[in-house]
């Protein structure tokens, strides 16, 4: 069997790679290791119920109207339409840093505006030039990295609304330890407070099946439970890859997802040098029981949280950080019918080395678990009032859990620190999509994998 | 193809690319990127329609004469005189 155009890994970005091919020609294949699709973007059943796994709001929101809005190109390219899915704006989401200050931000960028100009007079003019050198940058012009933090000291001249910037931006968007590159931090900050937050109605399940549907009417196909465990090439072409159950699979060209340091590894080749960890994550679901929940923030979609006196985003030396993280209340989506179920998220950075450790001993692993459940249940609830008494389930991810379930080495949500931003790897007919090619979340990955498709392989058939 | 055939066969392809837009006062002499806010993205889809509907090849060096309707017709003319 030849396929002309092969992807490995079934998350969004080599979904929407593959529907934008497939639209011009349905000779593609998706090889996705999970008996699921959707990657980091997911969803399992518990109790005969369905919980999301990688979904707290989408990025990017914009009005059909806008044309150029990234959002509204993806649909294009895949040839989607917005009424096939039902957006649902968030309501209004806040930074708090406990002690300090707080910002609130919505879809109107009006308001964050108002808010510096009230509680960071200082900076209202520094702030000002900052959105206005960033509608006149281009992001996508690859560079080396620029440091976003020191770039952000020369117009805000104050350290906390720095820091309080940065924390949204790095907790959904930041590979890299303290600080982000000056491109991903501009990408963030359109695709966060510019433009703003959503979700789609129904579940992920919902979103997934429609891009699947879609895909398939194409005629475009997918295998799970393919997992990939060799790339065969001679002589710098890809000739195509081998499954773990040893069947050979040959392609013309073929897209990884899976991560840069993974897709070498499956070539034989050496890891790249790495200079700063991974990130790893533990995020914890709260299923609540609306009758006995107590009054719960009906205003506030995202919290982005730091209690401590400076904000640290990088790998902990415990297992969990619990100073600083983000809460999702997935309710608070403007014109989501009512529902029995509610539901509280939260997510904090995590150490995957101590986990790993833990995990030595099963009990001992587990027991931690029930801990971070507990402790970020005490943090969430000094925030948005006590919940305990509603809590009818709970479930907690572990950088070990993402890693087993998306084969993301380290559980690193966000991939490698360093990344290819051409998704160039030597080889004439091997491309890197997805997470490691630098665009990060759901928008981010979807047209990571559209553009590595325009660019690499729609002239070669 | 007569030009008229190709004049509708592109606005077809655009109209399939925005369902929304407006020929109405369309300019044939003016840029249709500025007309109808038609992105890199969306011109590529052109070029990718042509290709699947009538297997024509066009090269990236003469992507620029697909900027207005009546280069688009000029350059297409003699690629599409048999279809
Ligand atoms: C808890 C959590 C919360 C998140 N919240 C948000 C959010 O609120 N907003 C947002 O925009 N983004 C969010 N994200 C991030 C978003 O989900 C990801 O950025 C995006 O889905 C990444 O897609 P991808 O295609 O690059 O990678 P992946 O989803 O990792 O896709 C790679 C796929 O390849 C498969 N694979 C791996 N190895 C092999 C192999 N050898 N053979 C075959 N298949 C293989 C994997 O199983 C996986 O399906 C969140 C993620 C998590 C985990």
């Amino acid at each position: 069997m030849k396929i002309p155009f092969l992807i490995i890994g079934g998350g969004l970005s080599g979904l929407a790679a593959a529907i934008r091919f497939a639209r011009f020609n349905p000779e593609v294949l998706i090889l996705e290791k999970h008996h699921r699709i959707g990657g980091l973007n997911s969803y399992f059943f518990r109790n005969n119920q369905l919980f999301e796994t990688g979904l707290h709001a989408i990025t990017n929101y914009a009005a059909a109207k806008d044309r150029r809005a990234p959002l509204n190109r993806l649909l294009r390219q895949l040839k989607l339409s917005r009424d096939q899915f039902q957006f649902h704006q968030q309501i209004q989401s806040e930074i708090i840093f406990k002690g300090c200050a707080s910002l609130s931000f919505s879809n109107d960028f009006a308001m964050i505006e108002e808010e510096i100009a009230r509680k960071f007079p200082h900076c209202q003019d520094g702030f000002h030039r900052l959105v206005a050198f960033l509608h006149s940058f281009d992001p996508f012009t690859i560079a080396p990295f620029r440091s976003a933090r020191q770039f952000l000291n020369r117009y805000i001249p104050d350290r906390l609304l720095v820091d309080m910037l940065l924390c949204p931006l790095m907790f959904y968007g930041s590979s890299i330890e303290e600080d982000m590159d000056l491109g991903q931090f501009a990408i963030m900050f359109r695709a966060i407070f510019l433009e703003g937050l959503f979700r789609p109605g129904g579940t992920v399940k919902d979103f997934l099946d429609v891009l699947l549907t879609h895909y398939r009417a194409l005629g475009g196909s997918l295998r799970t439970g393919a997992e990939v465990s060799t790339i065969l090439h001679t002589g710098g072409r890809i000739d195509g890859v081998v499954l773990a159950t040893g069947e050979t699979i040959l392609c013309d060209c073929l897209l990884s997802t899976i991560g840069i340091e993974e897709t070498l590894s499956l070539l034989g080749r050496p890891p790249l040098p790495q200079n700063s960890p991974r990130l790893g994550f533990v995020e914890t679901i709260f299923q609540l029981q609306p009758a006995l929940c107590p009054q719960l923030p009906e205003d506030r979609t995202i919290i982005f949280f730091n209690n401590s006196a400076t904000f640290h985003y990088k790998k902990p030396d415990t297992a969990v950080d619990f100073t600083s993280g983000v809460i999702c209340l997935p309710q608070n989506f403007a014109g989501l019918p009512p529902s029995t179920r509610q539901e509280i998220r939260s997510t904090h950075l995590a150490s995957y080395d101590a986990w790993k450790e833990l995990a030595r001993d099963r009990h001992e692993y587990l027991a931690e678990k029930g801990k971070t459940a507990d402790h970020s249940r005490e943090v969430l609830s000094a925030i948005t009032g006590d919940f305990s008494r509603a809590i009818v389930y709970h479930d907690t991810f572990t950088p070990l859990t993402i890693e087993r379930y998306t084969a993301k080495k380290e559980g690193a949500i966000y991939g490698h620190p360093q990344k290819i931003k051409d998704g160039v790897l030597g080889c004439d007919n091997l491309f890197l999509a997805g997470t490691d090619q630098g665009f990060l979340g759901i928008i981010g990955s979807m047209l990571s994998g559209v553009s590595m498709v325009n660019q690499h392989m729609l002239a070669r058939f | 193809m007569t030009r008229e055939d190709i004049k509708t066969l592109i606005l077809e392809i655009i109209q399939d690319i925005d369902d929304e837009a407006d020929f109405d006062n369309l300019d044939p002499g003016k840029p249709l990127r500025d007309q109808l806010d038609l992105d890199s993205m969306d011109f590529l889809d052109i070029v990718m329609e042509l290709r699947k509907r009538h297997q024509l090849q066009i090269p990236e060096a003469d992507y620029p004469h697909l900027a207005t309707l009546n280069s688009c017709v000029d350059y297409l003319e003699p690629l599409l005189k048999d279809a």
